[in-house]
């Protein structure tokens, strides 16, 4: 594994046997360890079920990659978590989703507040039509977190956050079509880091990147840990044991296992497990 | 071959126009464009010579009522249609459930196909005195009395006017734009969309930030399309401006004339004249109207190409 991110994960790992004076001074120190639960979480598109009684808590600041073969459901569980799926037609659930302890889908919830609780990055960039800082502020814009000349600050920290600053704060009033589409996706993740989430959901994120672009946007989501958690579905396995601190394999509507993401690739319990992680089903 | 027609066509008709024309272009000179008095003279007694083109005595043609009178009910109608348009369209494609999207979508396109005579009609006989009666007075008298809104004071009139002329030439670009703005809206993918919904834009916010400005060169070119349609609407407007030569309307509710409804409504007359010096200024009149529809798509194009750098590649590549 490559040395760097070998390091990076060591010191995510260390936080959990932190001197008790720096603990005291962790900000999140009074909130819940699980910052998202799911609570034999069911779903369906109509007569058709996708998911059925997923029971999984994800742990405040740690990676958790999803696996698992096409049409298993991984996308439909992450598009539930910040409720993107609650307007397509027929969409059902059954069970709960809580964020810190209060249902996703609770009456008092605001559907905006969380989606800027629980940002997302998609499978394809996707910036907007407007200029590449416009496109960094969008959110910050929607949510007024920032106003005039503070925006300028907030894109070219995120922008600076996600290593695009030097090479195009010059193009900053141009179109972000013209970029590649490794930098097109980083932009796309500046713009979701700039309303401040606690909770990325990364659907594929790398899946139409180059491998150099992949690489960097590996090394980007281990540094946004533990301030930020971060759920990826994946199709590739090795990104998966590259970044995740945890896994859970979803196999035909049903979470198989879960765990530690070396446990589970290298000593899985369950068989479909091992047949997939060993590429024997796909 | 056959994409050269429309454009053959287009030529072959501004030169026939122009060369009618040409007499009296020479002739009324800057004063057609700037001038305010539409006087045909005495048809019936002397004829006068001016640079050697007979014309009756007398005769004097400023068509700058006209010009004013067509930009703007034509402006009006834009300024109604526009919003109305890209809000039916957002509803269209966004908001209503898909049957009733469709009933509502086959309103829009039948709405195309009326007749602009019916459209004149029932405006000059229900939707105008409607308007007069019930509803200008009131917007009238609550206008404050500075500069732009005193516009909208003052006598309301009977219904005929440049106000009802705007609203009755609105109904019939908004098929237009509407029914292209849809099909634009239609052809945005998800993922763009998605993109904002999940940032925790709300459906306004998407529609205005995202939707709307990935089609904004096509709404543009909607626009324009109608606008088109506005400036040369003539059976219409003639039935409901008051169809008058010499007045540019004082108020947004009074009477007043366009290029359009003038060549409609003179023509007859101007078969009177037998210098055939007025035949020859109705064809100028037409000139006009081509060369303000001409700048209208110039400027139109300027603007798609100013806004067109930020826009989505077209195709989408998403």
């Amino acid at each position: 594994m490559d040395p760097v991110l070998e390091a990076q994960r060591d010191q995510t790992h260390s936080a959990s046997e932190m001197d008790p004076i720096l603990e005291a001074l962790d900000p999140d120190r009074t909130r819940p360890a699980d910052v998202l639960h799911s609570n034999s979480l069911s779903l369906a598109f109509g007569e058709k079920a996708v998911l059925s009684d997923v029971n999984i808590s994800f742990r405040r600041g740690t990676i958790t990659a999803l696996i698992g073969p096409t049409g298993c459901g991984k996308s439909t569980f992450l598009r539930t978590i910040n409720r993107m799926n609650d307007k397509v037609s027929g969409f059902r659930h059954g069970g709960d989703v809580s964020l810190e302890g209060e249902s996703i889908w609770a009456p008092t919830r605001n559907l905006l507040l969380l989606r800027r609780r629980v940002g997302m990055l998609f499978q394809r960039p996707n910036p907007f039509p407007m200029s590449i800082k416009d496109n960094v502020v969008a959110g910050v814009k929607a949510h007024q977190i920032a106003k005039g000349k503070q925006l300028d600050v907030v894109a070219e920290e995120r922008l600076r956050q996600v290593g695009l600053w030097d090479a195009i704060k010059d193009r900053l009033n141009e179109s972000p079509y013209r970029l590649s589409g490794g930098q097109q996706q980083l932009l796309c993740l500046a713009r979701a880091l700039a309303v401040g989430p606690e909770v990325l959901l990364l659907d594929e994120p790398t899946s139409s990147l180059d491998p150099i672009s992949t690489e960097v946007v590996e090394a980007l989501l281990r540094e946004l840990t533990p301030a930020l958690t971060l759920i990826i579905v994946t199709h590739n396995l090795g990104q998966a044991r590259r970044v995740s601190d945890n896994t859970m394999f979803l196999y035909q509507g049903e979470l198989v296992e879960h765990g530690p993401t070396a446990q589970l690739f290298e000593h899985p319990k369950e068989a479909h497990t091992e047949n997939y992680v060993t590429g024997r089903i796909g | 071959m056959s994409a050269f027609v429309p454009f053959v066509a287009l030529v072959l008709t501004v030169f026939v126009l122009a060369f009618k024309a040409w007499p009296a272009i020479t002739v009324n000179g800057v004063h057609f464009l700037v001038g305010s008095s539409w006087k045909p003279g005495n048809v019936y007694g002397a004829v006068s010579t001016t640079g050697g083109v007979a014309h009756p005595f007398g005769s004097s043609y400023g068509a700058w009522p006209a010009i004013a009178g067509t930009l703007e009910s034509s402006a009006i109608a834009i300024v109604i249609a526009v919003p109305v348009s890209i809000g039916a369209a957002f509803a269209l494609t966004e908001r209503l459930p898909r049957w009733l999207a469709e009933i509502l979508r086959s309103a829009i396109e039948i709405l195309a196909g009326v007749p602009s005579v019916l459209l004149g009609l029932w405006g000059a006989l229900t939707l105008g005195p409607l308007l007069a009666n019930d509803v200008y007075p009131i917007v009238a008298n609550h206008m404050p009395d500075v500069p732009f809104f005193s516009f909208f004071r003052g006598p309301t009139g009977h219904g005929e006017g440049l106000l009802t002329s705007g609203i009755v030439l609105s109904l019939m670009i908004i098929p237009i734009v509407a029914s292209t703005t849809r099909n634009l809206f239609a052809q945005v993918p998800a993922l763009p969309k998605e993109g904002g919904e999940a940032l925790g834009m709300t459906d306004w916010e998407v529609g205005r930030k995202i939707t709307i400005p990935w089609v904004r060169a096509g709404i543009i070119g909607a626009t324009v399309l109608g606008l088109g349609r506005a400036l040369g609407e003539t059976i219409a407007v003639a039935m409901i401006s008051g169809s008058l030569l010499n007045t540019i309307a004082p108020n947004i509710y009074g009477t007043m004339g366009t290029v359009a409804a003038t060549l409609v409504t003179q023509l007859d007359s101007a078969f009177a004249d037998g210098t055939g010096f007025e035949v020859r200024t109705l064809a100028e009149l037409a000139v006009v109207l081509v060369i303000v529809v001409l700048i209208v798509n110039t400027v139109a194009r300027i603007i798609v190409r100013r806004t067109g750098h930020l826009a989505a590649p077209v195709g989408g590549v998403i």
